[in-house]
């Protein structure tokens, strides 16, 4: 007989195999759920140091936050007040890591919900919010996506995507980068000092679009049919021109800047106005495909 | 009157009210009206964020408010010790708060700007081009104040600092680093091309955002800076 197949050895290897990988998971973190009753357009608003925090909307009038603290050593605090709904993490002991009091949360909000949020580092995503909202952070990137609202977005090098936003964006960082896909905005203030910044969509008949860096790229992607207004000046760089702009004919007199790159000129009917500035950085203004 | 007694008088003075020969002086200068809006501002400010916040080391105000006299920024009172004007009555008390430290920098810092601006339009280009140099060389040395005290984040000194991530201290020195440079570049273009309006506008906005991103520096460094 095949001492290997004894149904003790079997039983042995199979607590041996068994203590193996209870060892190697690491512990299973406690998932921690809250609900709050809401009204229509709620206000939310989060605090967390260290931790992905991610947003999606469901047709409920209910806000559900979840959270898991691996460590155990994060404190995190609810408050509901009449239809304001607020998370806060703390940490009680002094010299905690940022591992430490790294928070991961999900929370669903009703689709119309003001949000307001402030981290630092980690990565913040919303889904499908409309609302007006805020960002605050410091190092955590930003991805919204089909959001609509008053959308204020500040970082110091998180970067920011915007999937199909809608409303009105302003966004200020030094070194991230800012990425507008396919959207809808109609009004666009985003500037940013080493960062890049990308815009592929429509511009609005009405939109103002005013894009800054310092030495970073501005790509902006336009297509035939769009109709607006250009003023494009890079100190020390370059402007790369892929339209056929007509001289402006909007009134304004634009002499040739003696200091750097400058274009001026009008796509169609010029319904939308778009500025784009650079001290050092590329300004590149595309033919989308 | 002139503008340094005006200034003299807009410190010294507590509850708004400006004698007859200080609102005289303001009617026909326009840099001191400026100032003056800007001081009111600052003290509203203040006033509207009340007792929030906790106070940073003493040692901050006092180099800060030093710096600032050194420059000429402000008019100093020697004798007035910080104990004294405590109660909230002077506008230097409103700008002891770590959240409007930086709106502080920030204002004296378009103060200035605004005051070479105005200098620019004096008849002579000599002139115009010191006022350039003038600011540009007098600014940054009040907010390396600042900047020293945000080189120590991360250190025990300051309390609080302790738990800083270490991911997010390193984010605002590389940062910091960033917006140095181009501060510098800007300066350059600025010296070498006064009457580039553009590279003026870029300092400026350089500028701001060194002061925003110290006050952001100092709130995240503070207990419960993210409350």
């Amino acid at each position: 007989m095949n001492g290997f197949s004894s149904p003790a050895r079997v039983g042995a290897l199979a607590a041996v195999m068994a203590g193996f990988i209870v060892a190697a998971s690491p512990a299973q973190a406690d998932r921690v759920e809250k609900h709050f009753a809401v009204q229509n357009k709620p206000k939310i608003t989060v605090r967390n140091s260290s931790g992905r925090i991610q947003v999606k909307a469901w047709s409920k009038n209910e806000v559900l936050v979840a959270w898991t603290n691996k460590s155990g050593k994060s404190v995190v605090e609810t408050e509901e007040a009449g239809n304001r709904v607020e998370v806060a993490t703390r940490q009680d002991e002094d010299g905690l890591t940022a591992e430490d009091s790294k928070t991961d949360f999900e929370i669903t909000v009703p689709v119309e919900s003001e949000l307001n949020v402030r981290t630092d580092s980690g990565n913040v995503t919303v889904d499908s919010v409309h609302g007006d909202m805020t960002f605050d952070t410091v190092g955590a990137n930003l991805q919204l996506s089909d959001v609509n609202g008053y959308l204020v977005v500040k970082t110091i090098d998180g970067s920011l995507v915007c999937n199909r936003c809608s409303g009105k964006l302003e966004a200020n960082s030094i070194s991230g980068n800012v990425s507008m896909v396919d959207p809808a905005l109609e009004s666009v203030r985003v500037q940013t000092s080493s960062g890049n910044i990308y815009f592929d969509g429509s511009f609005q008949s009405r939109g103002i679009y005013i894009m800054k860096n310092f030495s970073g790229t501005i790509e902006v992607h336009f297509s035939s049919n769009d109709s607006f207004d250009v003023n494009a000046t890079s100190l020390k760089g370059d402007v790369i021109n892929q339209a056929s702009f007509k001289p402006d004919t909007h009134g304004n007199a634009h002499p040739a800047s003696k200091w750097g790159h400058s274009l001026f000129g009008t796509m169609n009917e010029g319904h939308a106005k778009v500025e784009l500035s650079s001290f050092s950085g590329t300004i590149k203004i595309l033919k989308r495909d | 009157m002139q503008c340094e007694q005006f200034e003299q008088i807009l410190e010294q003075q507590d509850d708004g009210t400006l004698p007859k020969p200080a609102l005289a002086h303001l009617e026909t200068c326009e840099a001191c009206r400026a100032l003056s809006a800007d001081i009111y501002a600052i003290h509203d400010l203040g006033l509207e964020l009340g007792a929030v916040g906790t106070e940073p080391p003493e040692r901050v105000w006092i180099s800060l408010r030093n710096q600032l006299e050194a420059e000429h920024l402000i008019l100093g009172q020697p004798s007035v010790r910080r104990t004294e004007i405590k109660g909230g009555r002077g506008w230097w008390t409103a700008l002891q708060r770590p959240a409007i430290a930086g709106a502080f920098l920030g204002l004296v810092l378009a103060a200035v700007s605004a005051i070479g601006y105005l200098s620019n339009f004096a008849p002579t280009a000599v002139q115009s081009e010191l006022t350039v140099q003038q600011e540009v060389s007098a600014v940054p040395t009040a907010d390396s104040v600042f900047k020293e005290e945000v080189l120590t984040v991360g250190s025990d000194s300051i309390p609080g600092l302790q738990r800083q991530d270490t991911a997010v201290t390193d984010s605002l020195r590389r940062n910091l680093q960033i917006v140095d440079n181009f501060i510098a570049l800007c300066e350059k273009s600025v010296r070498e091309q006064p009457d580039n309006r553009m590279a003026r506008e870029y300092l400026y906005g350089a500028y701001q955002q060194k002061a925003e991103l110290l006050a952001t520096a100092t709130n995240r460094s503070m207990p419960g800076g993210l409350q």
